[in-house]
């Protein structure tokens, strides 16, 4: 409950402060009303949990409903506050702060109840349906700004949305798909008269139990009186296997935060525009679905990512041992009496460095040998003239794509199975990634090229690779090196990153280093990385700059 | 002696830039091209060396119609047509010798061309060329560091490199200072009276058409519309060539 208040005031004081700094109070509302909305339909609220982890599931408020009734209060609040927004002006920002009251009222009557045991109704079709909306909307977010495009993109949406949805429903993708039928649940209540009947079959089975656990030597179990004293663990298998689950108000999930803050928000940002009813502006609709859509994409990667600092904090006393144990660097340790065991360490960094540089030079002179030639085949306006041309336009292009979209860390992979661990493995990665980005920066640069030259050679009568030789290659030149050098640069970085998978360099020494625990001769390469990074893109950007 | 028959050259958008164009030019003429911008002028001169691809008509250049030229054939026709571009279309980054010696492209085939493998002849006509228009000791400079007038001149010294039986100008000095187009015209007229080869100029200034050509073509809305010795430009002529410039504003 405190946890919820703090949210609530952190949403009022958002409000008070954008108040403070003179923006659009009717903003807040609509981005609090979206963004509650939607967390009310997709985000999950309360736990549910049943006898193992994989059994558990987290109940939106939505699905809520049936068990909290009271709880449908804050959609309503939202809806009007919503519906009130379009005309603005003072009822609309009084609806707003009652709805975000209402809102605060109910989910706090709702998070103070006990446990309470629910029935699970899978409602078919919500996710198949999400899916659809979601690739129409994709769509129309390329096709609806331009008028050309608008009808096509409509019909290719609802063509797509409905394709989506009729292959989810269909037995195959119910096969590739298991999880996508009934993802959305409900939770029914449970009857008390229901429930003492359940805890009642599972006291009855409960003699049967015990002698089982008595032969593997595990404490017996208690009869349960209510299901408050399941509170603290698991649903029994009996019951959960039916498909009950226990409700826990008290405990919530990464929804929970979301609304009490939207709440307060939108509490706090009625009440002041109700009271300056000029603060609104045209484009709150837009900016209030901006900051929705990005609070609804946020919160729950937050969430996906086990974000949480105090594990930070916690791990803290690890990382000042991790950096005792790694200072001061041990840069070399002879031993006069037994000459076998001497170390060199920084001499060993010097050397792996000098391989992770001569992987990526190799890796992008490699590269540059066939992006050259190829770049010519992917310029535009270089391959308008026949019908050979064009393909080989659209096959260049297309190879360019698919080949940037695999990163060279995957492609070393790869590589590494075929021809083993070493540099050339990540060399052939490197080259192969690169070619695909710098033809497509090169054919750029010729599509960019002035025309000028190019129209003069033609009219003394030079043949077309002459042309291309005397009025394209000048130009674009200069910009092909810069390029290269670029790629160099962020090749250098990949170089080290590919000695972690066993391309060699000062990646693997570091990572060989970390896992015989001699952090002490880790720290110089890592020092060295910093001063040859740095050093690298200083000398490029500088070249790169007299260059263009 | 260039003969145009029946010229007429629509674009895909269907603008008509030229519509029947009549005219015979003889040897050693010195031509300005006048008329409002968008009445064809530009199109025309580049259907002479075909940098436009004339939509139908003839071009009979020595007896030879060039219109139908393709490959081959038109780089060679091309080769003896020198033109000068209102935007110079130099490579910048190149000396002025380089591009000078690229007016001595179109006599080199692909392989000799692409390794810059010119003759000692080359060079000498190269160079005579940058002498005649006054840049002798820019030869080894880039051309990104000359002057706009400089820059122009190395591009006339480009054609004139090409040895051209025929030399066309699209508005030479309309990106220069006003003060320069002596310079230009000066050059163009002496090439012109020296070499005896034909020189059509698409000029904008009548003042610079009355002083320096001899001869004048008429262009409005693609249209052919008067043509004759320069002295016959009377200014009842010029307001009727130059009819709707109002509008087109």
């Amino acid at each position: 409950m405190i946890a919820a208040a703090v949210f609530a005031l952190l949403g009022a004081l958002i409000a008070f402060l954008s108040s403070l700094a003179g923006g659009s109070l009717r903003r807040l509302s609509i981005a609090a009303a979206l963004s509650g909305l939607l967390a009310v339909l997709a985000l999950p609220l309360t736990p549910g949990v049943g006898l193992r982890s994989s059994e558990a599931v987290s109940a939106t408020l939505l699905g809520l409903l049936p068990s909290a009734p009271l709880l449908a209060l804050v959609p309503i609040g939202l809806g009007l506050s919503l519906l009130l927004s379009r005309r603005g002006g003072r009822v609309g920002a009084i609806v707003s702060g009652l709805a975000g009251a209402a809102a605060l009222l109910s989910l706090g009557v709702w998070l103070s109840r006990p446990a309470q045991l629910a029935e699970l109704v899978p409602v078919p079709g919500i996710m198949e349906g999400v899916t659809g909306l979601a690739l129409f909307a994709l769509i129309q977010v390329f096709t609806w700004s331009a008028k050309r495009t608008r009808l096509a993109g409509l019909i290719a949406g609802v063509v797509v949305g409905a394709l989506a949805v009729t292959y989810l429903l269909s037995p195959d993708g119910q096969t590739k798909f298991p999880n996508a039928g009934g993802y959305y649940q409900l939770m029914r209540p449970v009857t008390p008269a229901r429930t003492s009947e359940l805890i009642g079959s599972y006291n009855a089975g409960l003699a049967d139990l015990n002698t089982i656990r008595q032969s593997i030597d595990l404490p017996p179990l208690k009869p349960l009186k209510s299901v408050t004293d399941l509170a603290g663990a698991g649903l029994p298998q009996a019951i959960s296997d039916q498909g009950y689950r226990l409700l826990r108000p008290q405990t919530w999930d990464y929804g929970g935060p979301v609304l009490f803050l939207m709440a307060g928000l939108l509490l706090a940002s009625g009440l002041l525009h109700s009271r300056r009813p000029d603060r609104q502006e045209r484009g709150d609709w837009l900016a209030g679905l901006i900051i929705a859509a990005g609070v609804t994409l946020l919160v729950p990667s937050f969430s996906a990512t086990n974000f949480n600092l105090s594990e930070l904090v916690k791990g803290g006393p690890f990382l000042r041992d991790f950096l005792d144990r790694s200072w001061p660097p041990n840069l070399a340790q002879v031993n006069a009496q037994n000459p076998s065991a001497n170390i060199y360490p920084l001499q060993e960094v010097m050397s792996q460095m000098a391989l992770t540089i001569e992987i990526a030079l190799v890796g992008t002179f490699v590269a540059t040998l066939f992006a050259v030639p190829l770049s010519f085949l992917a310029a535009r306006n270089l391959t308008a003239r026949s019908v050979l041309m064009r393909v080989s336009y659209f096959v260049t292009r297309a190879f360019f794509n698919v080949d940037r979209g695999v990163d060279t860390l995957i492609l070393a992979l790869v590589f590494v199975a075929a021809v083993g661990l070493g540099p050339f493995a990540g060399v052939l990665a490197m080259a192969i990634h690169s070619v695909a980005d710098l033809g497509k920066l090169y054919s750029e640069a010729i599509e960019n090229v002035d025309k000028g030259p190019i129209e003069a050679l033609e009219s003394v009568g030079a043949s077309g690779t002459n042309v291309l030789r005397w009025a394209i290659l000048p130009q674009v030149l200069p910009l092909f090196t810069s390029y290269t050098l670029y790629r160099f640069e962020i090749n250098f970085r990949v170089s080290i990153v590919l000695g972690f998978v066993g391309a060699g360099g000062i990646g693997f020494f570091i990572q060989g280093a970390m896992a015989a625990g001699n952090y002490n001769q880790m720290v110089i390469g890592v020092i060295a990385i910093v001063v040859i990074v740095n050093l690298i893109d200083f000398l490029s950007s500088d070249v790169r700059r007299r260059l263009v | 002696m260039i003969e145009v028959r029946n010229l007429t050259k629509a674009f895909p958008d269907g603008t008509l830039a030229l519509n029947d164009v009549n005219v015979t030019i003889p040897d050693g003429d010195f031509v300005a091209v006048i008329g409002l911008s968008g009445a064809g002028k530009s199109t025309f001169l580049r259907c002479l060396n075909r940098l436009v691809d004339p939509t139908s008509g003839s071009i009979l250049v020595g007896g030879q119609d060039v219109a139908p030229l393709s490959g081959r054939k038109l780089q060679l026709y091309r080769r003896t047509v020198g033109f000068v571009f209102q935007q110079f279309n130099l490579v910048t980054r190149l000396s002025v010798l380089d591009n000078v010696l690229h007016g001595r492209l179109g006599y080199h085939s692909t392989f000799s061309g692409m390794l810059g493998l010119y003759t000692e002849d080359d060079y000498a006509r190269a160079r005579d060329a940058i002498r005649l228009v006054g840049l002798s000791e820019k030869e080894d400079t880039r051309v990104s560091s000359l002057s706009g007038g400089q820059q122009q001149r190395v591009a006339i010294a480009r054609a004139i490199a090409q040895d051209p039986q025929l030399m066309l100008a699209d508005e030479p000095m309309a990106s220069l200072d006003p003060r320069l187009s002596d310079v230009i015209l000066g050059l163009l007229r002496g090439y012109n009276e020296e070499k005896g080869v034909s020189v059509l100029i698409n000029i904008h200034v009548l003042e610079h058409a009355r002083r320096y050509c001899k001869n004048f073509l008429a262009f409005n809305r693609g249209r052919l519309v008067a043509s004759g010795p320069i002295a016959d430009l009377t200014s009842e002529l010029e307001t009727e060539i130059y009819a709707g410039s109002l509008d087109a504003l």
